[in-house]
């Protein structure tokens, strides 16, 4: 075979295929069965107790017809909206605000990583009494500040945006550590010419700092984004989904489907149809980029 | 870019010291209305709000359980109690459920840093047929629910005979396909200038990963590294469906036998909470310095 | 391509550890014992107890050996935890499963039918409570063994009724008074509560309504379980009185904690009149030192049933030789001589009447004050339909309840809304 044959079959090195081989084969081997499973287990009646039937796209068309699932779609999104463009905005404050010359700087960032490192049920066990509505702190300080007691995990519409709250909490540290670092490898020399050429703070952060730090962004917005796609052991632990399904998120709705009505079958339609959105607009936007690659 | 963040390294803040102040470069002092630096009206509310959920965590833990196990808890313990650690310590299998955590996270760790490190070298650098076909398929699974796939996953378990051990919280999370991302992205990034420059003088593929870029991701490693060591250790969805004997339950799956149905050791809860995140918390505040200075060195960049 | 060793070296090892790890369990212990696999789902005390039970039987029977494990704790878990084990075809023996659930679990095949067992003579069915029974027989089949047993009663504050000038609660007291004294007791100044619901949706929430109607003459669903009956006249005055309790006196505190143990430690601290709970609330509220007594449930128009929630032990077919020896051990654990021990270390009720005879028993309602009213009212107790929609019913009333305790609807309307997804439930699929 000659060379260039070779290179048109296999590619330029084939040999890449040795590298890549033992993670892609675990990845794909503890995945793609399982989804295939889930598959067939959403194609049938099946509380995985007793012998199952057969029910075709019956599934799937109760599930449009569902308005809870709808409701947890919404709730994921707008969890996934707060969550993941707050957690790194204000990251990024933080972490510019460290990049200043100012003492006690490794001790700021370290309080604000260390919540990063403690785990969701540790967190339900904190917040739950933070934030109950009579005796928390969270009302106490309100209540000092001159601001009426708040109902948080017990009203609909508060449960949400507390879940975001401790979520934050948990999850900025991150955003700053891996922010920090990026800005203070930003090229001092690119800030400085710059600021030689006359521009502004604004402008500097705009056209030298953005940019350098771009790729960490990158790899922020999709761990925050699985992460917030993927909440459940947060919801678990504190509000079970409540009140009144406030908080009842994708995830969380499987769960329930699958482990606490004995409804897997069903429990699997609602997680194919949300794994295939995703991957779909995942796969939309690669194809619309390039497009637009090749366009420009 | 490596020497150039040397150089910048006497400037640049090296974290986890008292830095700052001292050596702030001359041209940048304000005139002072304060007699602090006004960063720190912001900073230090901030850092409150972060930590002091955390303390009143620890200080909890040094409660009588008849006192903590009233609601509305107090804020301070009486007198500091040892009931809970008592507790949790009495508890002859607390430290093997230690030591199962800390084998089952480091065992993940060290295996996502090869096999990620390998997987994403060949995605970044290597053209081979199949290649984009195979990292879609891997993305892909990064939007599957672990929900969906946890009951076909133990049955796999099961045919490798593997439930009820220590194995099966290791082998489903060997790699991640997040972290073939997270690296690729990042070899991405780097100049190819000087793995050219190996290869010239005979080194070897693996070679030019093993010399010449790994050493410069640093700093990806370290972030793989802790995040993949974190999702680890704080897991109890899977661990409490494929473990059964006391004996292989790690530490997160041992707290929660701290809490009944009916009634909690809420003092043990809390200890067990506390002995549960300090090791972590040790190691990261050990670590930083590492962790993010070698971030600092060479940085995620594109 | 060379292979550096360094790589080489760290998988080996890796996969070596695995395997090595995999190593030392198996099914039959040597010497030809049968093995029976025991999730028995207790910590704590019961399961210092439940260990001691296991060492003597152990020791009694030479030809079996049962294995204890803990499992896992909370009702989800433990549910989720066998729910997996049974689909992945790698199952303990025996499990503790909650009554709510027993109904689907019993769908899977590989659950025991107890009929015959428990019907053989001297084996002694009819001791055990009548709820007990009623609870673990699905479809007219024992599906499962009583494990543990309780009913709902009221424990008070002695003392927040003194300083109310309010007499204590009796066995004659309606929903009214019960309502009326909640509000006295209730001073948000001092935080003080009259009493407490949990408000998670889950069933701890949802069951406490059922007796209510039940006082009333209404029903949860009709008589060949096909369809809900509660969204009755009946129905609507119990959750109408939920409703205006908590959401119009606000004497109720409402507990959003999933684990509903907040209540409790409010009670514990000396912060609510009234505690609707049964005997597990006893211990802590005796170790809190507050000056408690402890009462059945109000009634309406004189009637004061109560609710008994009874899980069971189920037993799982791994072969008949461990099947024998597994109900071999259930039966030696449910005997009076074990049951009274069991009943002393979870400070719960006797699941049987013959173990009121016990030695111990005296000194266990001494020690426990007040648990002699809950085991007075268990052969009134009703138990729940052990129907395999009921999770999906009691999900449907957990929504009209929480929004009926947070005041956020209508209790008419959600009760309406909650039958018909009760119905739909119950249709199947």
């Amino acid at each position: 075979m000659s060379t260039s044959l070779r290179r048109r079959l296999l590619g330029e090195h084939p040999s890449g295929w040795g590298l890549v081989l033992p993670a892609s084969v675990l990845i794909l081997g503890l995945n793609i069965g399982p989804m295939v499973w889930a598959f067939l287990l959403s194609l049938r009646h099946d509380d995985l107790l007793a012998p199952s039937k057969w029910v075709g796209l019956a599934n799937y068309r109760r599930l449009a017809e569902d308005p809870v699932f709808r409701a947890a779609i919404g709730h994921t999104l707008n969890y996934t909206a707060l969550f993941v463009p707050l957690s790194i905005a204000i990251g990024l404050g933080i972490a510019m605000m460290l990049n200043q010359p100012v003492r006690f700087a490794g001790f700021y960032r370290t309080c604000v990583f260390v919540p990063f490192v403690v785990s969701a049920a540790a967190e339900g066990a904190l917040f739950s009494f933070v934030f109950d509505p009579h005796y928390g702190v969270a009302n106490a300080a309100l209540a000092r500040v001159g601001i009426g007691p708040q109902g948080f995990f017990q009203d609909p519409r508060q449960a949400m945006a507390t879940l975001v709250a401790i979520s934050l909490w948990g999850g900025i540290g991150l955003c700053v550590v891996v922010l920090l670092a990026a800005l203070q490898d930003v090229p001092t020399h690119l800030v400085e010419a710059a600021r030689l050429d006359g521009a502004g703070r604004r402008a500097v952060f705009r056209h030298v700092t953005l940019p350098a730090i771009t790729p960490v962004l990158v790899f922020l917005l999709v761990w925050q984004t699985l992460q917030a796609l993927q909440l459940f052991e947060l919801v678990y632990t504190t509000t079970n989904g409540g009140p009144l399904r406030a908080t009842t998120v994708v995830v969380f709705y499987v769960y329930q489907q699958a482990f606490q009505q004995f409804d897997a079958g069903y429990g699997a339609a609602v997680a194919y149809v949300v794994a295939v959105a995703v991957f779909g607009l995942a796969v939309a936007r690669l194809v619309l980029r390039r497009m637009r690659g090749r366009a420009g | 870019m490596t020497t150039m963040a040397r150089r910048r390294g006497g400037r640049v803040p090296t974290l986890g010291r008292g830095e700052g102040g001292d050596d702030r470069p001359k041209g940048r002092s304000r005139r002072r209305l304060l007699p602090f630096n006004p960063w720190h009206l912001a900073l230090a509310p901030m850092a409150v709000l972060f930590a002091l959920p955390l303390v009143w965590l620890g200080l909890s833990s040094f409660m009588s359980n008849a006192e903590i196990n009233r609601f509305p808890p107090a804020l301070f313990p009486s007198s500091p109690h040892l009931d809970g650690y008592t507790y949790v310590l009495r508890n002859a299998e607390f430290p093997v459920w230690f030591g199962n955590s800390c084998l089952v996270a480091g065992a993940t760790v060290l295996s996502n840093l090869v096999l990620c490190s390998l997987a994403a070298y060949g995605f970044a650098r290597m053209r081979f047929r199949g290649a984009g076909v195979v990292f879609g398929l891997l993305m892909a699974t990064l939007v599957v629910p672990f929900q969906l796939t946890m009951i076909p996953t133990f049955l796999l378990m099961r045919q490798l005979g593997l439930t009820d051990s220590l194995p099966a919280l290791i082998v489903p999370n060997l790699v991640s396909a997040f972290g073939v991302f997270l690296l690729r992205q990042f070899f991405l990034a780097l100049p190819p200038e000087f793995e050219d420059a190996a290869r010239i003088d005979g080194c070897t593929r693996l070679g030019v990963l093993i010399r010449i870029v790994l050493p410069l991701a640093r700093p990806a490693l370290a972030t793989l590294a802790v995040l993949t060591f974190l999702t680890t250790w704080n897991d109890l969805t899977w661990p409490l469906i494929v473990i059964s004997t006391e004996h292989n339950y790690t530490l997160q799956l041992g707290l929660t036998t701290f809490t009944g149905q009916h009634r909690s050791q809420w003092s043990a809860v809390m200890a067990g909470n506390v002995l549960t995140t300090l090791p972590v918390l040790v190691a990261f505040l050990v670590g930083q310095r590492n962790f993010v200075a070698s971030l600092t060195s060479s940085g995620l960049k594109g | 391509m060379r292979r550096p060793k360094t790589l080489g070296l760290l998988v080996a090892v890796l996969l070596g550890a695995s395997v090595l790890a995999a190593c030392g369990s198996g099914d039959t212990v040597s010497g030809g014992k049968v093995k029976v696999v025991f999730w028995h789902g207790q910590n704590d005390a019961a399961k210092k107890t439940i260990d001691g039970l296991i060492a003597d039987f152990n020791r009694t029977h030479p030809n079996i050996e049962v294995d204890g494990n803990l499992g896992g704790v909370l009702a989800d878990q433990m549910t989720t935890k066998v729910t997996a084990a049974l689909a992945a075809g790698s199952y303990p023996d025996v499990a503790y499963i909650f009554g709510s659930d027993l109904a689907n679990i019993a769908r899977s095949p590989k659950v025991l039918d107890l009929t015959d067992t428990v019907h053989a003579n001297g084996f002694g069915w009819d001791d055990f409570w009548p709820a007990e029974q009623q609870a673990a027989s699905v479809d007219g089949r024992v599906r499962g063994m009583p494990a543990l047993v309780d009913d709902l009663g009221i424990v008070y504050n002695k003392k927040l009724f003194d300083a109310a000038g309010i007499g204590y609660p009796n066995d004659s007291w309606s929903w009214d008074d019960f309502r009326t004294a909640a509000r006295k007791l209730t001073d948000a100044g001092s935080g003080t509560f009259g009493t407490g619901w949990p408000g998670a949706g889950a069933e701890d929430t949802v069951w406490r309504l059922w007796p209510m109607l039940w006082q009333q003459g209404g029903d949860i669903l009709n008589p060949d379980h096909s369809a809900t009956a509660f969204d009755s006249p009946q129905g609507r005055t119990a959750l109408s009185l939920v409703h205006d309790m908590a959401a119009v006196d606000k004497s109720v505190f409402v507990d959003s904690d999933p684990s509903s143990q907040r209540m409790n430690q409010l009670f514990n601290d000396g912060k609510m009149g009234m505690l609707v709970a049964g005997p597990w609330a006893l211990p802590d509220i005796v170790d809190a030192k507050i000056d408690y007594g402890v009462t059945g449930l109000p009634g309406f128009g004189g009637n004061h049933t109560t609710i008994s929630g009874a899980d069971d032990w189920v037993l799982f077919d791994n072969g008949s030789a461990r099947s024998k020896a597994t109900i071999e051990f259930i039966t030696w654990l449910t005997d009076p001589a074990q049951d009274i021990r069991w009943t002393q270390g979870v400070d719960n009720l006797p699941i049987r009447r013959a173990s009121l005879k016990e030695p111990g028993y005296q000194d266990f309602v001494k020690r426990v004050a007040g648990i002699q009213v809950f085991v007075d009212n268990l052969p009134g107790a009703r138990a729940r339909p052990a129907v395999a929609a009921y999770p999906k019913v009691s999900a449907a009333v957990g929504q009209a309840l929480v929004g009926s305790l947070l005041g956020q609807t209508d209790p008419a309307t959600a009760l309406h809304k909650a039958a018909q997804d009760g119905d739909t439930a119950l249709k199947g699929p």
